[in-house]
């Protein structure tokens, strides 16, 4: 793979990756993977794979839980992100992230939009609502909210509450982009204008994401990344790797024999 | 022995539910209601503007309602920033090791200490040792430790209440830990917080025995003057009538009675506002 004269520049890369958590689990073994710039990187899998738990090493989330021991390293643009002394604070205005369940903060949509921002240190009105109308543009909630940004977040549907997470990780404008299956409590609409969004967006961000499903992961992948049971079992580009994969069980996996 | 149909059992059993249900109601109506006819009468301007006249026997309670709502205030200023400070590190910093449970084993004895015991250890150090005197300064720290335990176990469980999420997303948007609790957690946890205050405060306004040793005077001509004065209050105010003083009209006790009860439900009735209030517009 690493060989192949068409891959592209890589964002971040994995070396070697090991983490453990402390009630025993072994999450991931081994791992060593590209995530492309520019190109939408999808690692998926069964449940329980360690999907989730690579992509929070990514943005240091796993710092919130109980890590044993982890080992290997995770670099982004050359730099290791998995050392102690990063500025993890720093590294997750880079790093930005989208949830499975769209969690909206208890305030305004505007107040929700500005948070990130607003504690990176933009205080000046004007970049702050050229900054919301962009982002809630790229998010394709624009038409949806622009009149109504002072109302409590809450009262939009799902899909508008996953499309405004996504614009307020847009906010932070950052470098990566990690959602973590961010439609998988979504409708076919919502679903589709999240990845078309993503399209759109992964001219300017390195995007990682976990599908929900064999078939979005199908749909969206340029590069994909096959996970179980902790390890890594295949990397390749989208089309190749759901064609023709060359591992037994991706093959077995994409075809619905088992997951 | 008779068999009861499982329908009388289930109608015996109601039956004996609403009769208890109903025995606390009417205690409380009795309790209230008989405060309030027997001291409504004593209730006026001069009640409760003017100084004890007569061996107390006359005038009014004014320096004693002065000095309740000192030591409440006083109670406040030191049991409310240490206890919802505690309550923080508890719920948001503190890991589970053998110092936390030691911390949490003591908040929980804490509480079931029983008050005259604080009022004895508020004497030794504060008015002995630490040379306060009796005086607010002495009662109000007695006070406040008393009421600590409510505060920080009230207030802990609201922080934890706060959803979990709201803090992985916080974090993940390059907030740090701090500026999540400060931004984030209080503000939803404060109606919790607030009510479980205000329930602490409530207990000291209505405590005798911490403030007997510590701060509470017989009789004063004046009100206090500083933080090193003693001042009356309202509970050992109707101690003092009740079994004191010989021959004290029955209309004073309960009318001092009466407006302690007055303050402390009209506190409860705020803690229940706020918790409304804030219920209505809670978005989660």
């Amino acid at each position: 793979m690493m060989t192949d004269p068409t891959v592209p520049e890589y964002k971040i890369r994995i070396e070697n990756f090991s983490i453990r958590y402390s009630d025993g689990v072994e999450s991931l073994r081994g791992i060593s993977l590209d995530l492309y710039a520019c190109q939408i990187n999808v690692l998926f899998g069964p449940a329980g794979g360690g999907k989730s738990t690579l992509l929070r090493a990514l943005n240091r989330l796993n710092d919130l839980v109980d890590v044993e021991e982890q080992s290997g390293r995770v670099l982004l643009d050359g730099v290791d992100i998995s050392a102690a002394g990063v500025d993890v604070v720093a590294l997750r205005r880079r790093v930005g992230m989208v949830f499975a369940r769209p969690v909206p903060l208890p305030m305004t949509i505007r107040q929700n939009l500005f948070y990130g921002p607003q504690l990176a240190g933009m205080r000046a009105a004007s970049s702050l609502e050229r900054l919301l109308e962009q982002s809630l543009r790229q998010a394709a909630l624009w038409d949806e909210v622009k009149d109504r940004l002072d109302e409590p977040a809450v009262a939009l549907s799902g899909g508008q509450q996953q499309r405004l997470c996504l614009a307020r990780t847009l906010m932070l404008e950052p470098e990566v982009i990690l959602l973590d299956e961010p439609t998988s409590g979504l409708d076919p609409i919502s679903t589709a204008k999240v990845e078309s969004s993503l399209q759109e967006l992964k001219g300017r961000y390195t995007i990682a994401v976990i599908p929900h499903s064999v078939q979005q992961a199908a749909r969206v992948a340029d590069w994909a990344a096959f996970f179980l049971q902790g390890e890594l079992i295949e990397h390749g580009p989208g089309t190749a790797l759901f064609t023709n994969p060359q591992d037994e069980r991706t093959e077995d996996y994409v075809t619905g024999r088992f997951g | 022995m008779i068999r009861l149909s499982r329908q009388a059992t289930q109608r015996i059993a109601f039956w004996l539910i609403s009769l208890i249900a109903g025995l606390v109601i009417a205690s409380i109506l009795l309790i209230v209601g008989l405060v309030i006819v027997q001291g409504s009468g004593a209730i006026g301007w001069e009640f409760a503007t003017g100084f004890p006249r007569e061996g107390m026997k006359e005038g009014g309670i004014l320096p004693a309602i002065v000095g309740t709502l000192l030591l409440t205030i006083g109670t406040a200023i030191f049991s409310v920033p240490i206890g919802v400070g505690a309550a923080v590190y508890l719920a948001e910093y503190s890991e589970d090791n053998a110092l936390t449970r030691t911390i949490r084993i003591a908040i929980i004895n804490l509480a079931g200490i029983p008050s005259v015991v604080y009022g004895l250890f508020g004497l030794g150090l504060f008015v002995l040792f630490l040379k306060f005197g009796t005086s607010i300064l002495a009662g109000s720290l007695t006070l406040g430790i008393m009421t600590l335990p409510v505060i920080i176990s009230t207030s802990e469980q609201a922080l934890r209440a706060v959803p979990h999420s709201f803090r992985v997303v916080s974090v993940s948007l390059g907030a740090t830990h701090w500026q999540t609790i400060r931004r984030i957690v209080l503000p939803q946890a404060l109606p919790g917080v607030l009510t479980g205050v205000i329930l602490g405060l409530e207990r000291a306004a209505g405590e005798t025995a911490p403030i007997l040793f510590t701060v509470a005077a017989f009789f004063l001509p004046r009100l206090p003057q500083s933080v090193f004065d003693q001042t009356m209050a309202l509970p050992y105010h109707l101690f003092v009538i009740s079994t004191q003083v010989p021959g004290m009209p029955i209309r004073i006790q309960y009318g001092t009675a009466l407006v302690l009860l007055a303050f402390v439900l009209s506190m409860n009735l705020i803690a229940t506002l706020i918790r409304r209030h804030y219920r209505e517009r809670r978005q989660w």
